[in-house]
């Protein structure tokens, strides 16, 4: 996949892997690893740049002894989730209008 | 690899980044290790899935914006006595036109790339006025009776309007390679910085 398009996605996976409910980082990428193939060092700049955009905010808590990461969602977020699928419309009718052309 | 070989190695790899950029990505890794061991992965396991530190260390380093890193290079390491702050001024003379002359060079690179685009371009431009204008005036010597000159000069008019058109593509050609010459220049630039952050620190 072309390698800006999967960041743009990659961006909306975190997002909505901590959606309903906040998430800490190696439980993302197991929720995501079934659709998109994620390792940790893509994961660590996709939280930063999404912090630094205030679409997600970070908080340390304690699990097990030690401490965790657990990242929630920003109203930003959600609206960044809810222009993603408008724009996916947008593309899906763009896709129509490229394969109808081959068909022809 | 055990997870605090990891880190320290992680450490050393990412020295000479900014401090808080370093204390986050070791916290980060760490933590990542920690889960993939509640898991069920042994030490080992989980270090080696992580995967290898270069990469690791080069995705860190290129996400950080060049003013941050140029910042971090530039701050001093502890404050300056007032024996150093007086040396930097009485210096100045020498330190700062040092600098003005080292932008005035960068400056006058890149004005003399464009001065050869411009002037391309000014030659194409002079070569379609000759060209339109010996065209035209074999209509005035057609007039006046002297169709033979005429004749000559509108041949000549056509040939500076081909050597116009020849001219206009080269140029073309030649601001391309211009501008992609000195993008990667100043890719260069940058680059050569973060190289040098990352090897003073580990000497």
């Amino acid at each position: 996949m072309d390698i800006q398009l999967k960041r743009g996605l990659l961006d909306i996976c975190v997002l909505s892997a901590i959606k309903s409910e906040d998430s800490y980082g190696y439980q993302i990428i197991k929720d995501i690893k079934p659709y998109v193939e994620i390792s940790e060092s893509t994961l660590y700049p996709i939280l930063r740049r999404l912090e630094a955009a205030d679409l997600l905010t970070v908080r340390t808590a304690e699990h097990n002894g030690r401490l965790r990461k657990y990242y929630h969602i920003t109203e930003l977020g959600l609206k960044r989730i809810e222009d993603f699928k408008c724009e996916w419309q947008e593309i899906i009718g763009i896709y129509n209008f490229v394969t109808r052309e081959e068909e022809k | 690899m055990i997870k605090q070989e990891f880190l320290k190695e992680l450490e050393k790899a990412l020295c000479g980044l900014p401090d808080d950029d370093i204390q986050k990505s070791l916290e980060f890794y760490s933590e990542m290790i920690d889960d993939k061991i509640e898991d069920g992965l042994s030490e080992e396991d989980a270090v080696s899935q992580i995967g290898n530190i270069e990469d690791i260390a080069k995705q860190i380093l290129s996400d950080i914006p060049i003013t941050k890193l140029v910042k971090q290079k530039i701050k001093p390491k502890r404050s300056m006595g007032a024996g150093e702050i007086i040396l930097l001024i009485l210096g100045s003379p020498i330190w700062l036109s040092l600098i003005i002359a080292l932008v005035a060079v960068v400056f006058s690179i890149y004005v003399a790339l464009w001065s050869v685009i411009i002037s391309l371009y000014a030659v194409s431009a002079s070569l379609l006025v000759c060209g339109v204008a010996g065209v035209l005036s074999f209509v005035g010597f057609s007039i006046l009776g002297n169709a033979v000159p005429g004749a000559f000069i509108a041949g000549a008019g056509l040939v500076c309007l081909g050597l116009a058109i020849f001219m206009f593509i080269v140029s073309n050609l030649v601001t391309k390679a211009l501008v992609w010459l000195s993008k990667k220049i100043w890719l260069g630039i940058k680059s050569s910085f973060i190289r040098r952050g990352e090897n003073n620190e580990k000497i």
